[in-house]
């Protein structure tokens, strides 16, 4: 982007099960409050449904449950934070989201073999701020497999009915 | 071909000639330039070839024999038996000139108005060898009439219209009293016969009577010389009349005719509009598919809005009571609605098409495959004019033609086998449109051999598609329904139009896919018809709001066939599948929460609403917590993000804001519909 230099990146910075996890901000549409979200039956568990985002249909998911981590409450924090990707558009349920960051790319190492129980493959790397830990999600790579992973579904579906 | 047909391919043949003139004119005007240019001269040929063709074929003859001509000069250029002069590409521009003349007299609506002879006269001159003989003719004596730009195209425009340009020279007898009555009555006694464009001296001295015996007319007129000669004759103090054509040479400014034209010949042009007839092309504009769509999606925002509007309303009234404000705001937002409800109708009215877009290719196929099928079918098409929405127009063509092609081939018998079954020798298929209710009813109709049930059966576990045993236990309407299952044919032998075991299910399919409904109705020896029921539109839907499990659904009014309320009672068990009996008709019955694996078992209770669903023959009862209402909503698209989920066909924004699933009828009752019926029958 023109207004990040090449040495830094800018990211939104959210809590995930007392781990806290950045998103870069170009990919950060808007932050919600938790609202009222509509379940689709048949859909993977991770799919919490859709909410109306002024008159557009977003599907929501829980990266709790995407990640298989312990299940945590609806607070006051509980936020959706609508992520756009290609021509996907989706809101993910984080516990809370707390600042928006400048880190200097120099500062980012790859992801450690093991984090907190999430897959490595799902991480971008980690960057380390002020002595505290930021996990980098690759948002490409937790959309893009959902997807695959309700098509593999389907098929499955598609096996069965036959 | 009927009017109805021409104006459907008016639009399209104008702009194409339009196209091909362009092309024509600068090609031309380019081979002058390169003379020796072969391909040029066959691009000319070409155009001037689809030109003729076209024009032939929409029964325009007059643009047909000078395009003709046109080409025949042309050949001759090509073959080398006649080199390209400025003659010869003055005759070809004049032609060309005169061509557009005619397209736009058709464009305006006046049909083929005006000669083609006399530049076909000058094209068949340069075919005979004497390129350029037509020149402009002198004018005899030295008051010959000199035309300036606007009345040479006054006077091209009129010839288009079948007027004929003369000059009349009159000449009064000598001593004459009252020169200018004189003038005055030859003036108003022509009046009648045509229009005069021009006279010399001008009309104000002629009125001065400053002119010595003589003065010259041009008039253009229908009638012919002598007639306009003994009009004036019949005028007193009239020594001389002499009345000649005009003939106009060279004509290239003639496309700039049209517009003077309309100011200059108040009288002929009214007469023409008298005789605007139906080709007249109606003033369209042309709008990009996506810009309506984006409209329709404001629109269905609108919709939302105005109902969110209205339960505001309710809920302030509900808590203040009445109140004068509170009555304003009702007002306002039933103007609001009923604004939107027009707005939205127009806007559907713009993305709508007549159904004839579809149906105008079906006589030519009908014909042709009756023909190869060795059949004699009378083909009838009703409701052309029935109009719906693009969306659906698209999708609509492939079940028809599936549908014609097994009237055809299955369903309407051999002429002999025809009239041995006391039947007229010619089958009739019939093809109607019409409007009902909020729906598109399309009825394709044969009175051809219908289909037997039992045929059916045998065929479908011939084909292994169902046991012996599942298709013992079929009714005849079920039956029928075997016809849409993937790889059953019902004619005895393949051809190549049908009878390869696709076409309904493809049918079937394509239908559902714009929530479309087919039914059928046969008898046996008397024929066949297949009712097809579709949505005037995809975007905005009728629904049934209901609650279960706490969640709200909508159901496609059209899928619902009513709504019943029964109590545990009435809820009989057949092999563990619940039923309900209705009207002596046994209906398999599921909770709504339940069919949706949302919810477990139907919550207990005294009375159930149940929502019996219709698909053609099969129908299902699924039972609800609770009715909520009918309301138009808006079908939006779950995204790819989530895909197709069965069950679900979208999503639609409520009033309050909050969002509802709306129900895949179709998918429901085939997933759990067979399921429930295979249970009911085993």
């Amino acid at each position: 982007m023109a207004t990040e230099t090449a040495a830094e990146i800018q990211l939104v910075v959210f809590q995930l099960a007392s781990e806290t996890y950045g998103v870069d901000i170009n990919h950060v549409q808007e932050i919600i409050r938790m609202q009222s979200i509509t379940q689709i039956p048949r859909t993977p568990a991770f799919i919490e449904g859709v909410i109306n985002l002024r008159g557009r249909i977003i599907p929501v998911i829980d990266l709790h449950k995407r990640f298989d981590l312990p299940r945590a409450d609806i607070t006051n924090n509980t936020r959706i934070m609508v992520v756009e990707l290609g021509r996907v558009t989706v809101g993910m349920i984080v516990d809370s989201v707390s600042e928006v960051l400048r880190l200097p790319a120099t500062s980012i190492e790859p992801p450690p073999p093991m984090i907190s129980g999430i897959d490595v493959a799902y991480l971008k790397g980690v960057g380390k701020w002020n002595e505290r830990l930021i996990i980098l999600l690759d948002l490409e790579r937790v959309l893009r497999e959902s997807e695959q992973r309700q098509l593999e579904q389907e098929i499955a579906a598609g096996v069965d009915a036959r | 071909m009927s009017e109805l047909d021409m104006s459907q391919y008016l639009g399209i043949f104008l702009d194409e000639a339009g196209e091909q003139l362009q092309q024509l004119d600068e090609a031309i005007v380019k081979l002058e330039q390169t003379p020796d240019d072969l391909d040029l001269l066959n691009t000319i040929f070409r155009a001037a070839h689809t030109l003729k063709g076209s024009s032939a074929s929409m029964g325009f003859n007059r643009l047909a024999t000078l395009t003709h001509r046109m080409e025949n000069v042309l050949e001759l250029l090509r073959q080398g038996k006649l080199s390209v002069s400025r003659e010869i590409i003055d005759i070809l521009l004049a032609s060309l000139d005169r061509l557009r003349l005619l397209k736009d007299s058709i464009a305006a609506g006046n049909g083929e108005e005006g000669e083609v002879e006399d530049i076909v006269a000058r094209l068949e001159a340069v075919l005979s060898g004497e390129a350029g003989a037509s020149r402009r003719e002198k004018a005899p004596g030295g008051e010959a009439l000199t035309l300036d730009d606007v009345e040479e195209n006054v006077i091209r425009a009129a010839q288009v219209k079948g007027f004929q340009p003369y000059e009349i020279r009159v000449q009064l007898e000598e001593g004459c009293q009252m020169k200018a009555a004189r003038a005055y009555l030859v003036f108003n006694n022509l009046k009648d016969a045509g229009e005069i464009i021009k006279s010399v001296p001008h009309t104000q001295d002629l009125e001065a009577e400053k002119f010595d015996d003589t003065f010259t007319l041009l008039i253009v007129s229908r009638e012919d010389a002598d007639t306009l000669a003994n009009i004036v004759k019949s005028i007193s103090e009239i020594k001389d009349v002499t009345v000649r054509p005009i003939v106009l040479a060279d004509e290239h400014e003639a496309a700039a005719a049209a517009p003077a034209a309309d100011k200059g010949m108040d009288a002929p042009g009214a007469r023409a509009n008298d005789r605007t007839g139906e080709l007249r092309v109606t003033q369209t504009v042309r709008v990009d598919v996506q810009r309506l769509e984006n409209l329709m999606n404001l629109v269905g925002e609108l919709v939302i809005d105005r109902t969110r509007l209205a339960e505001v309303g309710n809920g302030l009234k509900a808590r203040l009571g009445n109140e004068e404000l509170l009555e304003t705001l009702e007002e306002v937002s039933l103007h609001i609605g009923r604004i939107t409800s027009d707005l939205q109708e127009e806007i559907m009215k713009a993305r709508m098409f007549p159904i004839d877009q579809v149906f105008n290719r079906f006589p030519r196929m009908v014909r042709d495959l009756a023909r190869k099928a060795g059949k004699e079918i009378d083909f009838i098409i009703e409701g052309r004019e029935t109009e719906l929405d693009r969306t659906v127009i698209e999708e609509i063509g492939d079940p028809l033609i599936h549908l014609l092609r097994n009237a055809i081939d299955h369903g309407i018998e051999e002429p002999a086998a025809r009239l041995k079954a006391g039947k007229p020798r010619h089958g009739t298929v019939r093809l109607r449109a019409f409007h009902q209710e909020n729906q598109i009813v399309i009825t394709v109709e044969d009175d051809g051999a219908g289909m037997d049930p039992e045929k059916i059966k045998a065929r479908a576990v011939a084909r292994g598609l169902i046991s012996r045993e599942a298709a013992a236990r079929l009714g005849p309407r079920e039956a029928l329904d075997l016809i849409f299952l993937p790889g059953l044919s019902t004619s005895d032998k393949v051809t190549d139009v049908s009878g390869r075991g696709v076409g309904m299910d493809i049918v079937r399919n394509h239908l559902e896919k714009i929530n479309g409904t087919i039914d059928i109705r046969t008898t046996p020896g008397r024929g066949t018809c297949f009712t097809i029921k579709l949505p005037l539109t995809l975007a905005i839907n009728r629904s049934l709001l209901v609650q279960a499990g706490g969640r709200v659904y909508a159901f496609p009014l059209a899928n619902v066939v009513e709504i019943i309320s029964i109590t545990p009672d009435d809820i009989q068990y057949v092999h563990r599948q619940q039923v309900v009996v209705v009207r002596g008709r046994v209906l398999p019955l599921i909770y709504l929460g339940q069919a949706l694996g949302v919810a477990g078992a139907v919550p207990a209770g005294e009375n159930y609403a149940v929502v019996i669903v219709g698909l053609a023959e099969k129908q299902i009862g699924f039972i609800v917590d609770n009715l909520i209402g009918e309301q138009e909503i808006v079908i939006k698209s779950l995204g790819n993000f989530i895909g197709k989920i069965p069950g679900i066909a979208g999503a639609t924004i409520m009033g309050d804001g909050s969002v509802a699933l709306i129900l895949d009828v179709r998918s429901l009752v085939n997933d759990l519909g067979v399921e429930a019926s295979r249970e009911l029958a085993s």
